[in-house]
């Protein structure tokens, strides 16, 4: 079946299109314009942006870590409407079918969890398989389990982490690798109630630096094109400004990414010792082209912070709202669950919104800054809409603005910063750039053969938080699911992973190491066909060759 | 091969799926209790609840809540068996019976040797409260503090309130013990509280958990939990994805609400709320608690567990006739489980799926 969208503004920064025209598309997939015949479909696109569905790179949506939230929070995810007959469980507060069709509504048609444990893979898919409509991947955290870290020690040859990359990420079917507070979390276990990137892994004899350039070193030599993705040491402490441009100093002109910046962005200045550097950061990271960085905005809510970084997730518990939380040491790497309130009263919250507003806006290059808010650690993915206007509109700042207080107002630049972000600018960063940070060839883009994952939005310029809160049409491989901002139909998305080619003589060694360390074989965590509800439901994300 | 009967004499397959469909089909407010089972068997019982907008509840529910309530009260510090293997050098023991709970617990725990990282210190291993001779065990060296089921709170308390500093108030011998268990746990570097949600209650986890929470004061030490039976820990899993909550979740007013008295399926047949019942107990057909006998009632439970009245479907054990996603005790994960003894019997998804497909069909109520 032929599909046109006529007449839209589409907005496809891949192609570097900008203009009215119209889109086609059949079987699933985005078709140049078909000579002599009329498309058995049509949608009207005038006065609506056209794109590819949007692209979440980091954004917590399933796995032990997040169902861990739900569990300690019963409070937070109350239902409100009764649900239509004919779609399951999609009222049901924050569950995995509330997350596809929420997503699916604002025109995401691809999201990424960023922090599974290797040995929680399967509950993982288990849960991103419950997830409908949208298609969607995880990391997997690597880098505090002794087997990588004795390695290093011993000074093993580089090809050693490689091919374990190779290994665990074929067993845990995932399409990259993120490091967490690299060695950190084990010194935690060592009862290390601090550590920064000079920091020396107790046992192992390692920095914090040596570990995340290794790894960063293993992941580009594995092909996989996703380079690493690094939650750095010290989140959230005032002055660690310093150790992301130590961080970035240190990056080897590699690929690297930053997860959540907006949560380094700190200085110390000011009578609270609590300061915005972000404008000195944002330099940092246009002077620095091999670095991307996601965002991680702050938005005044009520949210429950999910990390592996376990140290910081024990250091932030006497100031959990409401307080209480959960602290899980895992095999090798954990997870910290700690509830939270945004309040725009709090001088510390309120410094936190303008510096993830301020890298936003001073950095300038959208292809390497991408929108996150770290759901649901800066705010929930809900909040995209709002955090999507306040981009677009200074003067929306500037209503903003006055609500915060005054002593916060003076300690940041945001007030002096006009730019607004342009629709190419948002598409930039919410499509074309996680196409390329991911390595997709098939998606972000409406160029011909990408996957027909296409959002259309009525184009509104009083209420772009309405615009893109509810999409007029949102096309899944082709198939209407939603219109007018409500979700017609449930599909099946896929699971994205990569298969690196590794030496697979890797193997054998760690079902040894399994075997005596833990006295398990190694397999019982791997993931297999026979354990997923739609082992058909996968897509693989190609390697370099 | 499957076998049903109804009130004890053999139908049909078929007939049973119809009889079960119009049972279901029919009731005004069921409930979808017991729910042992693997993952795929709690899901599609959860639907079916969610689209029949009645109620689901798990058979180890008093259990679960022991150690849930804690957790969405006051939070938890917890590990994995695997961690707790290779990394505690002091090991807390609470309760008894914690082997009849985990019969693995020893060897999977490796108790009786060093930890992994710590192989040169003998690992220290302490048990509060173990039932008569359940901690003399041949070649562990174990240091007991004896207490009773019902005195164990308070010697724990006694216990936390040492690792505090603040006095206590016991008698010479007690006290002394106390203070030297204690002392040890303070000089873990990476210890481990072993317990059963089962054995104890919540106010007792809760004060455990105070326990922990003082020694990471100083230290590092967390907690080994020994899930519940028929499944617990992994519906707990699977329905807090699903609906966000626990079970003990219904549906009645089209959305899912929590609430642990309301929706406690002992009370909701008892009360007369429920009019209708599956019952499901895949692993060993353990029977409802519930005490009333004439509302309809459909039970899926392994052969030899048939009922003997109402509607009875015989399933597979999970993980012995067919393939199953478990949540693992012995790695606090999901897990696939291969068939030992495979069988064509139906698993519990398989059995609510062919019921679910014929509620399209008009069944006369
Ligand atoms: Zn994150």
């Amino acid at each position: 079946m032929l599909t046109c969208l006529r007449g839209g503004h589409v907005v496809d920064p891949v192609n570097g299109t900008d203009a009215i025209g119209d889109v086609f598309f059949e079987d699933g997939r985005i078709v140049a314009r078909p000579q002599g015949r009329k498309p058995d479909a049509e949608f009207d696109a005038s006065g609506h942006v056209v794109m590819a569905g949007a692209i979440d790179i980091h954004s917590h949506i399933a796995g032990g870590s997040v169902n861990t939230a739900r569990l300690l929070l019963p409070e937070a995810h109350r239902a409100h409407k009764a649900r239509p007959v004919e779609t399951p469980l999609s009222t049901a507060g924050w569950s995995t079918f509330q997350t596809g069709r929420l997503y699916a509504q604002m025109g995401y048609t691809t999201v990424i969890e960023p922090a599974i444990s290797p040995h929680h893979a399967l509950h993982a898919h288990l849960e991103l398989s419950d997830i409908p409509i949208i298609d969607k991947g995880f990391l997997t955290v690597l880098g505090n389990e002794d087997f990588v870290l004795s390695s290093l020690r011993d000074n093993e040859s580089p090809n050693v982490i490689v091919d374990y990359i190779g290994a665990t990420l074929e067993a845990t079917r995932a399409i990259g690798v993120k490091c967490v507070n690299a060695g950190g979390v084990d010194a935690f276990k060592k009862n290390a109630r601090a550590f920064s990137l000079d920091d020396v892994v107790p046992e192992y004899g390692l920095t914090s630096r040596e570990i995340f350039q290794r790894l960063q070193r293993a992941v580009v030599q594995s092909g996989i094109r996703h380079p690493l993705h690094l939650h750095m040491n010290n989140l959230g402490l005032p002055g660690n400004v310093e150790t992301a441009l130590a961080t970035i100093d240190a990056s080897q002109g590699l690929p690297l990414h930053l997860a959540h910046v907006q949560f380094y962005a700190y200085g110390k200045e000011g009578k609270n010792g609590f300061s915005s550097a972000a404008a000195q950061f944002a330099e940092k990271i246009n002077a620095s082209p091999n670095v991307t960085v996601d965002v991680g905005q702050v938005m005044f809510a009520d949210i429950v912070t999910i990390s592996s970084d376990v140290m910081k997730q024990f250091n932030s518990l006497p100031g959990a709202r409401p307080k209480k939380g959960v602290i899980f040491d895992g095999d090798g790497n954990g997870v910290g669950v700690v509830p939270y309130s945004y309040r725009v009263s709090d001088f510390f919250n309120a410094v936190q919104w303008a510096a993830g507003l301020e890298l936003f806006l001073l950095t300038n290059d959208p292809m390497r800054v991408f929108f996150t808010t770290d759901h649901p650690n800066g705010a929930p993915f809900t909040t995209y809409p709002e955090v999507f206007a306040l981009l677009m509109s200074a003067d929306k700042r500037a209503q903003w603005l006055s609500r915060l207080p005054e002593d916060v107002v003076a300690l940041t630049n945001l007030p002096s910063i006009k730019r607004e972000y342009t629709i190419y600018e948002i598409a930039t960063m919410t499509r074309a750039a996680p196409r390329k940070l991911y390595g997709f060839e098939d998606r972000g883009s409406l160029g011909a053969g990408s996957v027909a994952d296409v959002a259309v939005y009525k184009n509104d310029e009083r209420d772009r938080a309405g615009m893109f809160r509810n999409a007029s049409y949102v096309f899944k491989d082709g198939e209407l699911v939603v219109k007018d901002g409500a979700v017609t139909r449930y599909t099946r998305g896929k699971t994205l992973r990569v298969k690196p080619t590794y030496d697979s003589s890797i193997n054998k060694r760690l079902d040894g190491y399994y075997d005596k360390l833990y006295g398990l074989p190694r397999g019982i965590f791997a993931v297999d066909d026979d354990a997923l509800p739609a082992p058909e439901a996968f897509a693989e994300v190609p390697c370099r060759s | 091969m499957s076998n049903a009967t109804l009130d004890g004499a053999p139908i049909a397959l078929e007939d049973a799926y119809q009889h079960a469909a119009r049972i279901l089909a029919c009731a005004k407010f069921p409930v979808v209790a017991g729910l042992g089972s693997d993952a795929a068997g709690v899901r599609a019982a959860i639907l079916l609840a969610e689209r029949l907008r009645g109620a689901y509840d798990h058979l180890a529910c008093d259990d679960i809540f022991a150690d849930l309530d804690v957790t969405r009260s006051f939070g938890m510090f917890v590990t994995t068996p695997n961690e707790a293997r290779v990394r505690s050098d002091v090991v807390l023991l609470i309760g008894p019976g914690l082997t009849q709970h985990w019969p693995a617990l020893f060897e999977r725990l490796a108790l009786d040797r060093p930890a992994y990282f710590n192989k040169d210190a003998p690992r220290k291993l302490i048990w509060l409260g173990p039932k008569r001779n359940e901690a003399k065990i041949e070649g562990i060296d174990i240091e007991t503090l004896a207490a009773t089921p019902q005195n164990l709170p308070f010697v724990l308390g006694a216990l936390r309130a040492r690792v505090g500093g603040r006095p206590i108030n016991l008698d010479g011998a007690t006290a002394k013990k106390v203070e030297s268990c204690a002392q040890a746990l303070k000089a873990a570097r990476f210890g481990a509280v072993v317990w059963a949600a089962a054995a104890l209650d919540g106010l007792t986890v809760e004060m455990l958990q105070g326990l922990v929470t003082e020694l990471n004061a100083t230290t590092r030490f967390t907690g080994t939990p020994i899930g519940a039976r028929s499944g617990a820990s992994g519906a707990v899993q699977v329905s807090g994805w699903m609906t966000g909550f626990p079970p003990r979740t219904g549906f009645g007013r089209g959305y899912p609400e929590h609430d642990p008295w309301r929706f406690d399926a002992r009370r909701l047949v008892d009360s007369g709320e429920a009019d209708a019942a599956l019952w499901i107990s895949a692993y060993d057909g353990e029977a409802p608690s519930w005490t009333r006998e004439d509302l309809p009632l459909i039970t899926l439970a392994p052969k030899g567990a048939g009922a003997k009245r109402g509607l009875y479907i015989e399933v597979g054990r999970p993980g012995e006739t067919h393939d199953a996603v478990e949540l693992a005790q012995e790695t606090s994960s999901f897990v696939l489980r291969r068939a030992t003894a495979p069988a064509d019997t139906p698993s519990v998804a398989d059995v609510i799926r062919e019921i679910g497909a014929r509620f399209s069909e008009d069944v006369p109520c």
